[in-house]
């Protein structure tokens, strides 16, 4: 039974496993599920087993009771953006016929359903046809029409589903907030800072120190005296450098700061660097890069345990990072094109990231992202990819 | 179904119950599986296992998981020390041959023991090492576990209902979801927080919860702060402000809101919020 669902589960990429399908069997033959209300909660606790999936169930769970169609594959933010478009329309009709280089009159013959349509279809123009294609609409919201940011009656709907059937409920698409996609916000900090938890080497004290157990027990008069130790593990070195250059990042530079610093208390040191598009022979310390200069080659004295994270849409002219004189300032002319500076950071410090706030779909359009992606790991800037990203600085290398 | 109505959960004195959740209890009970349940900190996730325990009259053991725990402190203790001592001086009543006098029962263990069903709460799971949760699949597969000095096995008498909370500070491992059912606390809307705070304060003033209530989800929605108040601090606001002889309910509406260290607890989101909070009232 419901075979089907499962499998439209494990499709969409919640990870089902065939063990929970049989226990929910085995609930259904106890006869514990009577309707769809009781199958919607029990389905849903025995075979999701995080939050982060409750959207995409609830999504999957009213495609498949309801016949309510699933996004297609372009991605359920391609959807959310045609919706907020769509509100954005109702409001003030004008300024989206004006965003979109359409008349007006025309988009108001068209019903609402046609328009979402219609919204996904330039959405969908617009991906093949530039390169960030997405800053055009702007996700994170530097657009004339960006998407209206998660729902705000989100995730606060409580209990009381008894007066709603399991479908509305599934419809209502209240776990957006801990859905994994979709670029990182302020409203994501918290789930955030939650991933960056990660990043904390300790253990509990379990070593037994035979020298010291041995000494105390002699000094004990032969009473055994034991010692132990915490695996020694110093906390982490972190250094942050951030790219505020083009306004392709500034929705993004505030709240990667923001989680750093809420993280500070659980490492060792958090250095912050600016730079602009990418690195040539300075970072700079001072956010209007001008000030304080650090050079590159001074990075080789830290500590190589140091993590190294560098925040940047990485999107640039090939010869910005492949030139001798790449640099837009005057002053950085070492001669050393910025793919050697990046090279010999991701030397210097083994544990790096480059975190991306374009959506990875996209990376493969642009040259120098893929350039710099073979130099650092790179992941997207997304709590998904954060995870990632903490993982891959946690490796023993 | 319905001569087992009375070993089904249907809420407690002062646990507001979402029937979601109840039905997944009674699901989890039934299908015997341990359920965990994440949340924000203050949905109620403890409050659910004495819920339960009260409304189902079973006794409640807790077991506080702690960073630096190993499974065997929640399973049982040898008490190699007391032992020592008492073959020493040989002056206790113990025997001290018999190794079973020096066992004490962890609280995992004490549920196993348990003459009667027992709801065992395992709070914060998250705070141990992933080995923690490794080592406790195969104890929570089996219901039972050995005593290695004494090569004993313990098997649970009655499976307990056991609950399991997380605060995701680190995720699970996959194996251990597995064996859980598991649900997400979602923090409760203002209707149900009315419902909430009425259970906790009766016969409070209506305008004071009121304009309590909406203040709190105001200073919630507060960009960029890093630990939202909940529940807990809710209800420590309002004890707050009705203990406060000066304070008039219509206050929180007009004026700079009061106690605000009572709601937010780190200091970065304590003066984010009071600088907002002072720059509306110059507005």
């Amino acid at each position: 039974m419901f075979l089907k669902f499962f499998y439209t589960l494990k499709e969409i990429g919640i990870p089902v496993s065939p063990t929970s399908f049989l226990t929910l069997q085995k609930a259904l033959h106890q006869g514990i599920i009577n309707n769809l209300d009781d199958f919607y909660t029990c389905a849903r606790s025995i075979l999701v087993k995080s939050e982060r999936y409750f959207d995409l169930y609830d999504q999957v769970f009213a495609h498949h009771f309801e016949g309510v169609p699933l996004p297609e594959n372009d991605g359920f933010e391609v959807d959310e953006i045609a919706r907020g478009m769509l509100e954005e329309w109702l409001k003030d009709p004008k300024r989206v016929a004006d965003a979109l280089g359409v008349n007006e009159d025309e988009l108001k013959k068209m019903s609402p359903e046609e328009l979402i349509e219609y919204f996904k279809e330039r959405l969908k123009d617009q991906k093949g046809e530039h390169h960030g294609g997405y800053k055009w609409i702007g996700t994170g919201g530097y657009s004339p029409v960006g998407h209206s940011g998660y729902h705000p009656g989100g995730m606060r709907v409580g209990g009381e589903s008894r007066n709603k059937s399991a479908v509305k409920v599934a419809n209502e698409r209240r776990y957006k907030d801990y859905s994994t996609a979709g670029p990182l916000t302020q409203a994501k900090i918290g789930e955030a800072l939650k991933r960056m938890r990660n990043m904390i080497p300790a253990g509990p004290k379990d070593r037994i120190n035979i020298d010291d157990t041995i000494r105390e027990t002699l000094r004990n008069a032969g009473e055994i005296e034991l010692i132990f130790d915490r695996a020694l593990k110093d906390r982490l070195k972190v250094i942050l450098a951030i790219d505020n250059g083009g306004w392709s990042m500034d929705p993004y530079i505030h709240v990667v700061q923001t989680l750093f610093d809420y993280a500070r208390s659980q490492f060792k040191e958090v250095k912050t660097y600016f730079f602009h598009n990418t690195i040539y022979d300075y970072l700079w310390e001072d956010t209007a890069r001008y000030k304080k200069p650090k050079k590159i080659i001074e990075f080789s004295k830290l500590d190589p345990e140091t993590r190294l994270v560098i925040v940047g849409d990485a999107s640039m002219a090939p010869y910005e990072l492949m030139a001798h004189d790449g640099s837009i300032h005057i002053s950085e002319r070492s001669g050393r094109p910025s793919i050697d500076q990046l090279q010999y950071l991701a030397k210097t410090f083994s544990h790096c990231v480059w975190l991306n706030p374009v959506s990875e779909s996209m990376w493969g359009y642009t040259h120098s992202i893929m350039t710099i992606s073979k130099i650092f790991p790179m992941f997207e800037l997304s709590l998904d990819g954060l995870e990632k990203a903490v993982t891959s600085l946690m490796a023993k290398s | 179904m319905q001569q087992e109505s009375k070993n089904e959960f249907q809420g407690a004195g002062k646990y507001i119950l979402d029937q979601e959740l109840a039905s997944i209890v009674n699901i989890s009970m039934k299908l015997e599986m341990p359920l965990l349940l994440k949340g924000e900190p203050g949905t109620g996730k403890t409050m659910l296992a004495h819920a339960i325990a009260e409304s189902l009259a079973m006794p409640l053991i807790i077991l506080n998981v702690k960073s630096s725990m190993k499974l065997i402190d929640a399973l049982y203790q040898y008490d190699t020390l007391t032992r020592l001592n008492d073959s020493r001086f040989g002056d206790s009543k113990r025997d001290v041959s018999d190794i079973d006098e020096y066992i004490k029962m962890g609280k995992i263990g004490q549920a196993f023991c348990a003459d009667r069903r027992t709801v065992l709460l395992i709070d914060e799971i998250d705070k141990a090492d992933t080995d923690f949760q490794d080592d406790m699949l195969d104890v929570l597969d089996q219901m039972q576990f050995d005593i290695i000095e004494t090569d004993r096995t313990i098997k649970a008498k009655h499976r307990p209902v056991i609950i399991i909370t997380s605060n995701a500070k680190k995720d699970l491992s996959d194996p251990f979801l597995g064996r859980c059912n598991f649900h997400h606390i979602a923090f409760p809307d203002p209707k149900m927080m009315r419902k909430i705070i009425n259970v906790h304060f009766e016969g409070i003033d209506v305008k004071l919860a009121e304009n309590a209530i909406d203040a709190f989800y105001v200073v919630r929605e507060i960009d960029s702060i890093e630990k939202k108040p909940a529940t807990r601090e809710l209800i420590n606001w309002i004890r707050a402000l009705s203990a406060d002889p000066d304070f008039r309910a219509k206050d929180l509406i007009t004026n700079q809101l009061p106690y605000l260290g009572v709601l937010f607890k780190k200091s970065p989101d304590y003066e984010r919020v009071k600088n907002i909070a002072t720059r509306r009232k110059m507005f």
